[in-house]
């Protein structure tokens, strides 16, 4: 399991513990290898080989390595270079980049935690390194046992060296940094191997309660298939979350301050930038894993109950908002309604579409005579695909919504809708909660038949589920 | 008027009509010539959802089926280029002007739009 790559977003602990990017970058002897390389001159060649030999590739993730711009550069050079390699990064970021513009957040985290090694751009690098050997530090991920072999391979033919003082100087920093890299990595393995063992630990127990009959139900068809873009997905939701919270409370602050108007605009549409994270977040999760969002694992058993593709109703949240946003003017009423009305014939014929697609797969899924297994799979996946599209215009449909809210009311009633909106989804996953948590004495008693028909969940009560409470 | 069953309201057979040589001009004059235009294809559930948001609002869409007509292809390339890379039927016309891909109708219809393009190219009353 030498090449296991664990994502960092799981197990990140090295420096932010809140924070699912590895800031550090490197855990590759990068100082060693470059200072074989000086000795040495160019041999590229051998070391690419060696690369392709011992990586492992993980083939399901398109994703491409998105490099942290240069770690340590020492003395002044290595800037064309530097902007060679930033090129590369760049563009391979774009490459990957889908419609919507990512979070940098969200999608380091993603693009980390599924870093399959991507050879081209290594050995593109290694060329670029091998070429202009003044460059140092980058964030290769590599393991070291390539290193190793190489290094003692160069040192023993060393031959002349026609080393001055700087490249000396450069060399000691490298070795340095290599040192400590060596280190990091060394505590960042530790910690991915107790991580690992708590998780087996967590499962078995998981298993356990589950036989005793403590967990009704199963969550997704079982613990082990939870995909891993589904636990991105929900380790970034649960820090949207927490901002979430954060936002809410400002809100609150400002208008029970009595803020001016153009302050409060400021918290309102920072509170929509807020908003516009988490649809952009929803927009990769339906890309790794579409059933994530459709079945609504990545939210709590109450908001689920409610659900409609994949998220919540536009049109159900404006009904709750008119309740609650007296007085409004004729205007600001009719503007209201209006919008309603739009969400509910958005909504209505997004559902038509959908009910299409769902027909049209059960139709190949079903199969006939003629058809052929492969090619019936081949073409219920195609259809498949079709979702995230439905997914993402559905998310479209909310995130309009949201933003046309300031535009039809004035910038108090438009604070109050987003807190509204917020405490009302906080009570649902307090409720969620609450429900998991309730005491249930005997599990078949004859007074609660309908027990056994509920689907439950463990849930873990985070903080943001009783801040409502 | 709302659309019955499976018919859009109108499906112009697009052999009958004049040929323009160049896909975009004829992407263009067949858009210009009905107040709603949808370039669709006849598989896509999406484009299904695009007709049913303009029947359910009373509008009889003209639907082209790209793959149902033997310079689809190439009508649809031109789309492609119209639109930038990421954007796929259904692409919608109304008045002769682009509206854009299924987003772009929807993010219309939300913020308030929609509707007056609709009355202004004579595909709604009231």
């Amino acid at each position: 399991m030498a090449n296991h790559h664990i994502p960092y977003a799981l197990l990140h602990g090295m420096n932010v513990p809140t924070s699912f990017i590895n800031q550090e970058g490197s855990a590759f002897d990068f100082g060693e290898l470059e200072e074989a390389i000086v000795l040495q001159g160019a041999k590229a060649n051998l070391l690419t080989g060696r690369t392709a030999a011992t990586l492992e590739m993980f083939p399901s993730w398109p994703m491409r390595y998105q490099q942290t711009p240069g770690s340590s550069k020492s003395g002044g050079e290595s800037t064309d270079s530097g902007s060679a390699l930033n090129t590369i990064s760049s563009k391979t970021e774009n490459q990957f980049e889908p419609d919507f513009p990512i979070s940098k957040k969200a999608s380091s985290s993603y693009h980390q935690a599924f870093d399959q090694q991507n050879l081209q751009l290594q050995q593109q690098q290694q060329q670029e390194m091998a070429s202009d050997p003044s460059r140092t530090g980058t964030s290769l991920n590599q393991s070291a046992p390539i290193v190793k072999p190489l290094q003692e391979k160069k040192r023993a033919s060393t031959s002349e060296k026609q080393l001055d003082a700087k490249t000396l100087r450069r060399l000691a920093q490298n070795k340095e940094a290599a040192k400590k890299s060596r280190l990091r990595k060394k505590a960042y393995v530790q910690q991915l191997e107790s991580s690992r063992i708590k998780l087996t630990q967590l499962e078995q127990e998981l298993q356990r309660a589950r036989s005793q009959g403590l967990l009704l139900g199963s969550s997704g068809g079982g613990v082990g298939n939870i995909s891993s873009g589904a636990v991105i997905c929900d380790m970034e939701y649960a820090r949207w979350l927490e901002d979430d919270e954060r936002h809410m409370s400002e809100l609150r602050t400002g208008l029970h301050s009595n803020l001016s108007d153009t302050d409060l605009r400021l918290m309102v549409n920072t509170y929509l930038s807020h908003y516009d994270e988490i649809f952009r977040l929803k927009g990769m999760a339906a890309k790794f894993d579409v059933f994530h969002l459709l079945t609504g694992m990545w939210t709590s058993p109450a908001e689920r109950c409610f659900l409609w593709m994949g998220g919540f109703r536009p049109s159900e949240l404006i009904k709750i908002l008119i309740s609650q946003l007296d007085p409004l003017t004729e205007q600001q009423l009719m503007g209201i309604c209006s919008l309603q009305h739009s969400s509910q014939q958005a909504e209505e014929a997004l559902s038509q579409g959908l009910e299409q697609l769902q027909q049209s797969l059960i139709d190949t899924v079903a199969g006939g005579p003629a058809i052929d297994g492969m090619q019936q799979m081949a073409i219920a996946l195609s259809k498949l695909a079709n979702l995230e599209g439905f997914v993402r215009q559905a998310d479209n449909l909310r995130q309009q919504t949201l933003h046309q809210l300031p535009r039809i009311l004035t910038v108090r009633q438009a604070a109050r809708c987003f807190l509204v909106i917020g405490e009302y989804y906080g009570r649902l996953r307090a409720l969620s909660s609450l429900w998991a948590s309730r005491p249930r004495g005997r599990l078949m008693s004859d007074e609660q038949p309908c027990q056994t028909t509920t689907e439950l969940q463990m849930v873990q009560p985070s903080q943001s589920h009783f801040s409502h409470f | 008027m709302y659309c019955e069953g499976d018919s859009w309201g109108c499906y112009l057979p697009m052999s009958l009509r004049s040929m323009g040589s160049d896909p975009m001009e004829r992407v263009v004059k067949l858009a210009s010539e009905s107040a709603v235009v949808i370039f669709s294809v006849s598989s896509c559930c999406m484009c299904h959802a695009a007709k049913r948001l303009f029947c359910g609002m009373g509008v009889n869409p003209t639907v082209y089926e790209l793959d149902q007509d033997p310079r689809g292809k190439e009508m649809e390339m031109a789309l492609t280029t119209l639109l930038g890379n990421s954007q796929t039927v259904p692409i919608v016309f109304i008045g002769g002007k682009l509206i854009g891909a299924m987003d772009r109708v929807m993010a219309s219809h939300i913020n308030g739009s929609l509707v007056p393009l609709l009355k202004e190219a004579g595909a709604l009353w009231l």
